[in-house]
């Protein structure tokens, strides 16, 4: 059953239709699925199905990522607080635009996976600057810095990933910590990451999240 | 030799020329052409009219551009706020759009070539009129109705609005932004802007699904363009892909022009513009940061040579970063106009 209704609430996202995607999730709570199999059977396994159609190239618009990273964190928002434990968190994130940068979607829909997938994740909000990065970072034990930028002088620009990795290297923070990076011209070039010092980029929100977990574990024990 | 005009005419035309048309697109080297920070760069249309002559002088290619930075639009609808930075493109500042509310606020300018924020692109476009018209075709810069919103409220509230609504709001915005890009388009033609590129990222498959293009995309890009027709009109994604919908939009909207991103396949955007109209091939021009002679050389090859036969194609570069090195700025033109010339008979 629980396929099914997996398969349901995936089609409806890949049809961007909210309402109907919260339907499904709410007839299946109806019929006794439980809050945590909505997350980890429903919910998660969907992104995972998103990722391997971004894989086949079966062509995720833009507006299906946004609508699986808002319509994924709703329910995730949701069902949590009706978890019988609180679930284990994956690990913790610090997410921002690059200093200079106000473009704020690219961000939204990374975060919005992230949650999905039980990582906890800082919003610093737009135009960070390097130094706040790395000192939320270690306010809240983040593994992983995550920064978004959508043009090349935010992207490579001094007060960007440049100086992240800097500060991170003058703190001796490396081993701890982790960069991901990710926006319009990452995708136009796909070696700029290492350019700018970060560890891994992505794509797409969806990839995000495999990506930064991945980093995640990388340096979590 | 022939101008830049001619070889764009010869072109659309399907007609001899010397060599494909080239664009090459540099706004924000203007200021450093000329010495001055951004900032005061774009203060003054005699400023941008002046350093845009000069690059296409030095440089050969063959257009020039009475676009300063996109953003210029939303000041047209009120924005007064824009973000500098010394070696990039300036940034829409301040959302005029907040909340909802702000939506019936939002006026249209009546009178788009009296308005003050309109003021230093006439004298920039007046000035290329008189210094190079008829030689050189004049571009024009213009967001789309369903594009134009991202610059008034931020892409990300728009989108979660399109795609989610309250749906009568959404198509008053609609309604007023596409107001506003007719009145742009008249204002522009009557200044005499040759070529008028459609700037529409949410006119590609890219962006929105196939369903929402059919649904929405399509029908407001034709009440956009409606009243004005598509004369000069060059459709472009924003260097969004847009292959898939070639067909749809030339027996729908009738466009001439299709500027493609560096992500679609040339030679199969030319086979579906299937000699209806001019296919423009469109470099990676981020890749000019970094790569070497070699590798610009072996990229402007490739691409000429997909889309060159036959004709009806141009060569052309997205918005160039500012930090791309004038050597390679050369080398790429340098290679497109040997690549692109046509052998006399
Ligand atoms: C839509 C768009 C516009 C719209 C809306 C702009 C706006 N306000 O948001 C319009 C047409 C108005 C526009 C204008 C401009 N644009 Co524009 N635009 C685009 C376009 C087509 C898509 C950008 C976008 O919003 N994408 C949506 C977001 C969500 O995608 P994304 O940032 O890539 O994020 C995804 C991934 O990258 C990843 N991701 C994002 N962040 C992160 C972070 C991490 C850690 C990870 C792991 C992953 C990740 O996940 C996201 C979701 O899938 C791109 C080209 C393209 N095909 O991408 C150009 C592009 C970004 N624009 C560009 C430019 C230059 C501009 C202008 C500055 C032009 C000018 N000279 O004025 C103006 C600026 C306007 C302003 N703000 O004042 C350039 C930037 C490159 C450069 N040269 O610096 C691009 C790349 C086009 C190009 N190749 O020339 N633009």
């Amino acid at each position: 059953m629980l396929e099914q209704v997996m398969n349901q609430y995936n089609e409806a996202v890949m049809d961007t239709d909210r309402d109907q995607a919260l339907l499904v999730v709410r007839d299946a709570l109806a019929l006794g699925v439980t809050p945590e199999e909505v997350v980890f059977n429903i919910v998660v396994p969907a992104i995972e199905l998103m990722m391997k159609a971004i894989s086949e190239e079966q062509g995720v618009t833009l507006a299906q990522h946004f609508m699986a990273a808002q319509i994924a964190s709703e329910v995730v928002d949701d069902m949590v607080p009706r978890f019988r434990k609180a679930p284990e968190s994956v690990g913790t994130v610090i997410i921002g635009t690059s200093q200079g940068d106000f473009h704020g979607l690219g961000k939204r829909i990374v975060s919005g996976c992230l949650k999905a997938m039980m990582v906890e994740v800082t919003d610093l909000g737009l135009n960070v600057a390097p130094e706040r990065f790395v000192d939320e970072a270690l306010a809240h034990d983040a593994q992983v810095i995550a920064i978004s930028s959508m043009m090349v002088h935010t992207a490579q620009g001094e007060n960007g990933c440049r100086r992240v990795r800097q500060i991170l290297k003058e703190r001796g923070l490396e081993r701890r910590i982790r960069i991901a990076v990710g926006g319009a011209p990452y995708r136009f070039d796909p070696e700029l990451y290492r350019n700018v010092g970060a560890d891994a980029w992505a794509e797409n929100g969806i990839t995000a999240g495999r990506v930064i977990t991945g980093l995640i574990r990388e340096v979590r024990p | 030799m022939m101008t830049g005009m001619q070889r764009l005419t010869a072109a659309i035309n399907g007609t001899l020329a010397d060599r494909i048309p080239v664009f090459c697109n540099l706004l924000d080297q203007g200021a450093r052409e000329l010495g001055l920070p951004l900032e005061e760069y774009y203060r003054s249309g005699e400023l941008v009219a002046e350093a845009q002559l000069r690059m296409r002088a030095k440089y050969g290619y063959d257009c020039l551009w009475s676009l300063f930075y996109v953003g210029k639009e939303a000041e047209l609808l009120g924005c007064s706020r824009m973000i500098y930075a010394k070696d990039g493109p300036p940034n829409v500042g301040e959302m005029i759009i907040k909340k909802y509310d702000d939506i019936a606020r939002l006026q249209v300018p009546d009178d788009i070539a009296s308005h003050p924020a309109f003021a230093e692109e006439l004298k920039c476009l007046r000035i290329l009129k008189a210094e190079a018209g008829g030689r050189y075709p004049i571009c024009a810069y213009l967001t789309a109705s369903m594009t134009m919103p991202s610059l008034l409220m931020g892409m990300e509230k728009w989108l979660q609005m399109l795609m989610m609504g309250p749906h009568d709001l959404r198509d008053e915005l609609l309604a007023k932004c596409s107001d506003f890009f007719r009145k742009q388009i008249a204002a522009y033609r009557a200044a005499g802007a040759d070529v008028l590129v459609y700037s529409n990222p949410f006119g590609s498959t890219d962006v929105i699904p196939r369903r929402f293009f059919d649904e929405l995309s399509l029908p407001w890009m034709e009440r956009d363009l409606g009243p004005g027709g598509t004369a000069g009109v060059v459709y472009y994604c924003g260097s969004a892909r847009f292959n898939k919908v070639i067909d749809a939009v030339i027996r729908r909207l009738g466009i001439g022009v299709y500027y493609l991103s560096p992500m679609d396949d040339i030679a199969e955007g030319k086979r579906l513009v299937a000699g209806r109209g001019l296919t423009c091939g469109v470099i990676n021009d981020i890749m000019l940061l970094h790569w070497s002679a070699t590798e610009i050389r072996a990229e402007v090859k490739r691409m000429i040579a997909a889309g060159k036969p036959g004709g009806k194609f141009l060569f052309g570069t997205l918005v160039m970063p500012y930090n791309i090195p004038e050597e390679n700025i050369r080398t790429m033109l340098e290679a497109a106009y040997e690549f692109g010339r046509f052998e006399t008979p």
